[in-house]
């Protein structure tokens, strides 16, 4: 059934390629398209994800034991993408992105179907060519901010000209919840100038919260969250459990 | 050498989130003014002389020497700095800063457990709250730190994620940085991660390199030919090398750990064709990593030593040739702990080992009439359930069990 998704927010759900398995990371991302969701935010495993908290480092940790590839991630893309047109924005860490060449990488990512790149700890100015590499591509390279950016250092995330921004609503690693309050509500409000959509996340777990936030950015995003339903749902009920508690992962937090 | 470099080469440079940047400009600026200011320089001498117990000195290795019947040897005793380690020149210098700064609490990482009580101890005396990140493995293969770094009263928390060492130790220092810099300082043991931290834990060092400077001119042999020091991160290599570096001579010599021998997973060894150029860590740098760019596994008798980056300076100058490398087993170390003890009455830590077995080597190659001074970055006491159970496991065995027993 066609779901009406005209007037709720647009929800960015996170997942990780290879976790639990490869085939089970696709079921995922079924059952959080299935669920409503806007776009996909995949993330490609690293050894050393020092962005990411407990949950989501586990998970990559369990990704990598398993065998999962970086050419496999790609390949997952162009499945997803053959299931259903939802964008999707490939989330990694510099060290994946360097190895294969910066350019190597976007154009690789581009041709698998992706809409964009996060890669948080390539930021304009130290970026590698990256942003470059996108534009050339012709794919989105999402800039990653935290409230508390100096306006100096805003104009110059914005000077690249991004089609959306990640606003990380506060400092720290993924995974713990977020208190919305006057600071990353306000930072939101001060983001509006620029012309780049925004999807804001970090510590999102309830539906409450995206409510908050709907009239101060374009995108929620939940990650953690969803990881640890899906853990849930891979010890409890096998395989086939994965898909459904992706789907009511997202239906949970579109208030649904 | 300029005291802010950011990139050395290609290596080097500071690749952080957004949320780590502001934080690592306001250290930057604090170091820069720092170590322009006259008041802080004498404070930290006054720290280095009256607390670590600098200078530190400079052995004529006579017997082992003629034992060798090469080339003369010289050891920097490191090992005798309060702490047991060079790890607190560059623990004193940033907790100094920190403080300078306004910060009250200060986390770090640590492998050995070396740069961790340094860390701990500095914190004891300036009255700095401290927090030491540890891989749960690290913790078992140096359980003796852990107590003294909460003798000193930090807290020692375990790290169990990845590999469970010192790369995941700085994980999840890095993680808490993020949550807590507003009143925080990291403060780093290595010459490595994103600048300011290689340059600024190379100033910190260089108090190695300066010493056997003055030293070696006071003393009645006439140049230096060569400079040995074991590579991990390479904090202790780059400060002993530092005011060398710029000159073309003497030759310098880091030591990577060859482990149980060549193979994936086998060794920490990175500067050979093994090593590839890569970021991670938030520095651009030569690392162990597979075809997709995943950081490998790495194996050392020596936790300190056992790391798959190198820190961005050491690394450029490997590339460019001024610094050469060469790795010494677990057995090659062990070797070198016995021979210094049996002839000069040192205990090296299994670390600084692998720089007096490489230092073993070269007297007998470069012969008679030549000097080689070996960097003995930390004293071996800390190792004792790692070399007691390698050299002497039976006896060793017995002994502990009957400790246990002992033990209400």
């Amino acid at each position: 059934m066609m779901k009406d998704t005209a007037e709720k927010m647009k929800l960015v759900t996170h997942f990780i390629a290879g976790y639990p398995s490869l085939e089970a990371s696709f079921d995922t991302a079924k059952g959080l398209i299935d669920g409503g969701a806007y776009a996909l935010e995949m993330q490609m495993p690293f050894s050393d994800p020092s962005a990411d908290g407990p949950v989501i480092e586990s998970a990559c940790r369990k990704a990598l034991e398993a065998g999962f590839r970086v050419g496999e991630g790609f390949k997952l893309i162009e499945r997803i993408k053959a299931y259903a047109d939802v964008p999707l924005y490939v989330m990694s860490y510099s060290a994946l992105v360097f190895n294969m060449v910066v350019q190597g990488f976007a154009d690789r990512a581009l041709a698998a179907g992706a809409a964009g790149l996060i890669i948080p700890d390539l930021t304009p100015g130290t970026d590698e060519g990256l942003y470059e590499a996108g534009r050339r591509a012709g794919i989105d390279v999402v800039p990653v901010v935290v409230p508390g950016v100096s306006d100096e250092r805003l104009s110059e995330i914005m000077a690249e000209k991004p089609d959306w921004v990640y606003l990380a609503l506060r400092s720290g690693i993924t995974g713990s919840y977020t208190e919305l309050d006057a600071e990353n509500l306000g930072f939101l409000d001060r983001l509006k100038k620029y012309d780049a959509k925004i999807m804001a996340g970090f510590g999102i777990c309830t539906p409450e919260q995206i409510e908050t936030l709907k009239p101060h950015c374009d995108a929620a995003i939940a990650g953690s969250f969803i990881v640890n339903r899906l853990s849930e749902a891979s010890t409890e009920k096998g395989g086939s459990g994965i898909m459904h508690a992706a789907k009511d992962a997202v239906e949970y937090l579109l208030g649904e | 050498m300029d005291k802010y470099n950011n990139f050395f080469g290609d290596f080097g440079g500071r690749y952080v989130p957004e949320v780590l940047r502001a934080p690592l400009i306001e250290l930057e600026n604090a170091y820069k003014d720092a170590v322009e200011d006259p008041d802080f320089l004498a404070e930290l001498a006054e720290f280095q002389h009256t607390f670590i117990g600098r200078p530190t000195p400079l052995l004529h290795a006579v017997n082992a020497s003629t034992e060798l019947g090469g080339a003369d040897i010289y050891i920097k005793l490191e090992g005798l700095a309060n702490t047991g380690a060079h790890k607190i020149n560059n623990a004193a210098g940033q907790a100094l800063l920190a403080k300078r700064m306004g910060k009250k609490r200060i986390i770090a990482e640590t492998g050995a457990g070396q740069h961790g009580v340094a860390t701990a101890s500095a914190c004891a005396k300036l009255g700095l709250e401290c927090v030491i990140y540890m891989g749960t493995e690290d913790i078992r293969r140096q359980r003796p730190n852990v107590y003294w770094m909460e003798l000193f009263g930090a807290e020692v928390r375990g790290v169990e994620s990845g590999s469970r060492t010192l790369k995941d130790a700085v994980n999840e220092a890095f993680r808490d940085w993020t949550a807590s810099y507003r009143d925080t300082h990291y403060l780093l043991g290595s010459a490595l991660g994103p600048s300011p931290f290689p340059d600024m834990v190379r100033e910190f060092q260089s108090v190695i390199g300066n010493e056997v400077s003055e030293q070696f001119a006071a003393s009645e042999a006439e140049q230096i030919d060569a400079m040995v020091a074991c590579v991990g991160g390479g904090s202790n290599a780059i400060g002993f090398f530092s005011p060398y570096i710029e000159a073309g001579a003497p030759r310098l010599i880091g030591v990577e750990a060859g482990g149980r021998g060549e193979g994936r997973g086998n060794n920490a060894v990175r500067m050979d064709d093994t090593g590839r150029p890569g970021i991670v860590q938030g520095y651009k740098s030569c690392f162990l990593l597979d075809e997709d760019g995943q950081v490998l596994p790495t194996h050392s008798i020596s936790a300190g030593l056992d790391y798959p980056g190198i820190g961005p300076q050491l690394a450029e100058l490997g590339r460019s040739g001024r610094l050469e490398f060469q790795s010494a087993t677990d057995d090659e170390a062990l070797e070198a702990l016995k021979f210094f003890a049996r002839t000069e009455g040192i205990i090296f830590a299994m670390e600084s080992a692998h720089a007096g077995a490489a230092a073993i080597g070269l007297a007998k190659e470069l012969g008679k009439g030549r000097n080689i001074v070996v960097n003995m970055s930390g004293r071996g006491d800390k190792d004792i359930f790692i070399s007691a159970a390698a050299l002497d496991g039976a006896n060793w065995k017995d002994f502990l069990q009957e400790e246990a027993g002992r033990i209400r």
